[in-house]
């Protein structure tokens, strides 16, 4: 049998490629607001593990905790029940310095821009240079260049009551990046800044996750920049809802849609059925399926290799070898059939699994292909 | 990196609203001001009370043991003085008489008195070492005349009457002291305390005239209020001061110039409240100060929280936010008092010329006002930094 686990498919954990270090590692984490009676949870058991040069945005209704995990993440908050590890240190309880050291390899870009009205701007990002120490040379380049490259090359020199609201708000955003700071927390970045420079600051944020590694995890609304996002983490209630690394989603539909049996389906029921695929690995040797068995499962192969063995009443014949992006057990998502041959892995294998019942689910939910145009036509802007 | 190139947001701050920045200066150095007078006062009415004891001449001088303040009129016999004078030690030693209670100075006018108010008139014998005065000193000769004196230029005029602007003037004045007639010759300068309004100087011949009746029975003069001793060349006052204590009889003290000046001084101080109302009047000023220099800070962290809790988390420690304000309450201090010891600079000369009280900013007293001065604002700070280490960097988001 394959050893499954509760990870879902689409959260890109096993994509069997060499894979860059977790910054940002949360494990069951639970935090509560109040006292005694009043005491309300806000986050219920949240998972989530975030890599070096990731782009993540976390969406949800308002209210729904995802910004008291960007502060929990970003040691503005304690840590109270649950494991939170950013940049390799526990941040569950550590002390103070530990949360000031921490602190300095973040950057905050905040929905207001908290700038000291009293400062120019460029004094305004120096005071985040010299708190990392950088040679007032360097910093001194750099911040220049990060305030021409916001389109504030003429006004650098000026304070804040001469600079417009999305002006300010591109200092603080300079402010939040002068320092390279290895993860970018940001909330509603963009929300101040019009079409063109709002664009600018993500292409800032892009090259700061391709060149420098840098991991930035953002709160937003504004689905404008929702393209540059690695992975959409979706929280409603305290509960993450979905987590999914855009890429490895969109891995998982193009192989579904290669398959006959979801000829019909719209993208959105596929990346429906891809959320509910969850992560199977198998040692070389291992039987996946096994011939006369019952079975409800369709494996997809994320990668590794299989030998598909039938026996014919007397002998054991290898019929095929799978690889990586091909499938089987697809019978067992449409009849009741026991399976039809054994399958074993030949190599360390990662599959996605798909369970009749959750698929049978997602069809009846998803709506018609007309339905879904209909949708799509309405919410045309 | 060294500290001069760190972005001085203190300073920054303080000085970003000229507005407010002009009303910290003259809260502040309204509280300096306040205190500035206050310590004013007190020195000016200690040194005022022995300005007397710095312009006499001598090394040593005699006082009735029952004398615990200059103004009070005990005196000793003048037997004393004749008894020290046979010290070894000793080069001479020479009364000084003084009358106040008396010593009613009256103007008149078309054969009519008008109020008198009583001044302290000063005896001597004229070839007497006494003062330092160069201006008694060139008037002997008109002191010889009977019924005369030189009158203390500083002497309140209006009280008295006269003008004292001109000396030529002065002799037209129709005057009566004690009842007598008298006739100003000439001035000096010695100024009022709180217990003179006015000095008279004159000879012993004539101080006798005027107060015949300050011993009940005998000679006016064998009573004397402050001896005063010149030690020979060679001598310390110490050992000649120990020599006159076993010599005298114990009914008068022996005291040095230093302890003289610091016994009336703490007389002053201590015996009358007048110490405890400057003190007072000065802790008022500070924490006026203080009051003033907390709002100043209190409302520049209130209105900057959002821009402090983003410096907290950016990663700025406590530390930091403690030399801000102490920075802040620094620079507060400095630019609030420079003003202040200016304006108190005028307010003292104005003192002086009104009240004829020694009013004098000596470098001791500008440091420990601004020694009160910082301690004021940065106490303050320190309580008002509890509010900046409120911020909360979490309430951002």
């Amino acid at each position: 049998m394959t050893a499954q686990t509760t990870i879902p498919a689409t959260s890109g954990a096993f994509i069997g490629e060499l894979q860059l270090p977790l910054t940002v590692q949360v494990k069951n984490l639970n935090h509560f607001f109040g006292e005694g009676e009043l005491r309300k949870q806000a986050l219920f058991n949240n998972n989530l593990e975030v890599r070096r040069g990731e782009i993540v945005i976390m969406t949800g209704p308002s209210g729904s905790g995802k910004t008291t995990l960007l502060t929990l993440v970003g040691t503005l908050r304690t840590t109270q029940d649950g494991s939170l590890k950013v940049l390799g240190n526990e941040l569950q309880g550590c002390n103070r310095d530990l949360i000031v050291n921490v602190r300095r390899e973040l950057g905050f870009i905040f929905q207001a821009h908290n700038l000291f009205e009293s400062l120019t701007a460029y004094q305004n990002v120096n005071m985040s240079a010299e708190l990392a120490e950088l040679n007032p040379m360097i910093a001194n380049g750099r911040i220049k260049s990060l305030l021409t490259r916001l389109g504030l090359g003429e006004r650098i020199h000026y304070k804040p009551n001469s600079l417009s609201g999305g002006q300010k708000q591109r200092v603080a955003i300079a402010r939040g990046l002068v320092h390279k700071p290895k993860i970018i927390l940001a909330d509603e970045p963009t929300a101040a800044l019009d079409e063109k420079s709002g664009r600018e600051v993500v292409t800032l944020f892009q090259e700061l996750a391709r060149d420098e590694g840098c991991t930035i995890i953002m709160v937003t609304h504004d689905n404008r920049i929702l393209d540059v996002a690695d992975r959409i983490v979706n929280i409603v209630d305290g509960h993450i809802k979905s987590n999914v690394l855009v890429q490895e989603a969109s891995v998982i539909c193009d192989f579904l849609k290669q398959i006959p049996l979801f000829d019909n389906q719209t993208p959105n029921t596929l990346a429906q059925i891809a959320d509910q695929m969850m992560v199977h690995r198998a040692k070389p040797g291992d039987t996946i399926i096994r011939q006369g068995d019952p079975g409800d499962l369709f494996y997809l192969i994320r990668s590794g290799t299989v030998e598909v063995r039938i026996h014919d009443g007397r002998q054991e014949k290898t019929v095929a070898t799978l690889t990586e992006g091909q499938y089987f057990g697809e019978a067992a998502l449409i009849t009741n059939e026991p399976r039809n041959a054994t399958v074993i892995a030949k190599e360390e294998s990662v599959f996605y699994a798909l369970d009749k019942q959750n698929f049978h689910t997602v069809l009846k939910e998803s709506a018609s292909f007309e339905e879904e145009l209909r949708q799509a036509l309405f919410n045309r802007q | 990196m060294p500290r001069s190139s760190k972005t001085p947001l203190a300073w920054k701050n303080l000085t970003h609203d000229w507005r407010r920045l002009a009303a910290a200066i003259a809260g502040i150095g309204f509280a300096v001001l306040l205190m500035f007078t206050q310590v004013g006062f007190q020195n000016a009415l200690f040194d005022s009370q022995v300005k007397i004891i710095d312009d006499l001449q001598g090394d040593i001088f005699l006082v009735s043991k029952a004398k615990y303040t200059l103004a009070a009129e005990k005196r000793f016999s003048i037997s004393r003085i004749h008894q020290a004078r046979s010290c070894s030690g000793v080069s001479g030693a020479y009364p000084l008489y003084s009358e106040l209670t008396t010593s009613v100075l009256r103007k008149m006018e078309q054969g009519k008195g008008n109020r008198g108010y009583p001044l302290r008139s000063l005896g001597f014998q004229l070839g007497d070492p006494i003062f330092k005065s160069k201006d008694i000193q060139q008037n002997l000769d008109l002191l010889r005349q009977p019924s005369t004196a030189l009158i203390d230029k500083k002497s309140k005029s209006k009280k008295f009457g006269i003008s004292l602007k001109k000396s030529a003037n002065l002799a037209q004045n129709t005057l009566e002291l004690a009842n007598k007639r008298l006739t100003l010759v000439g001035t000096f300068n010695l100024g009022t305390d709180f217990a003179h309004d006015g000095n008279l100087v004159m000879s012993s011949e004539n101080f006798a005239r005027y107060f015949p009746l300050r011993k009940r029975f005998g000679d006016p003069l064998s009573v004397v209020d402050v001896g005063i001793i010149h030690v020979q060349k060679g001598f310390s006052p110490k050992d000649v001061q120990q020599v006159l204590k076993k010599t005298l009889d114990d009914d008068v003290l022996v005291l040095t110039r230093d302890t003289f000046r610091a016994d009336e001084i703490k007389f002053w101080d201590k015996s009358t409240p007048i110490g405890t109302i400057f003190l007072a009047g000065t802790l008022i000023g500070f924490v006026v100060g203080m009051v003033i220099c907390y709002q100043v800070i209190y409302s520049d962290i209130a209105e900057h929280m959002p821009e402090f809790a983003t410096l907290k988390a950016m990663g700025y420690k406590t530390s930091y936010f403690f030399r801000l304000i102490v920075v802040e309450a620094l620079l507060l201090s400095v630019i609030g008092f420079v003003p202040a010891v200016i304006a108190s600079r005028l307010i003292y000369e104005w003192l002086a010329g009104q009240t004829g009280l020694l009013m004098q900013m000596t470098p001791t007293g500008i440091a420990y006002i601004f020694a009160m001065t910082v301690g004021m604002c940065v106490v303050s700070g320190l309580l008002a930094v509890r509010k900046l280490l409120a911020a909360d960097p979490a309430s951002l988001f």
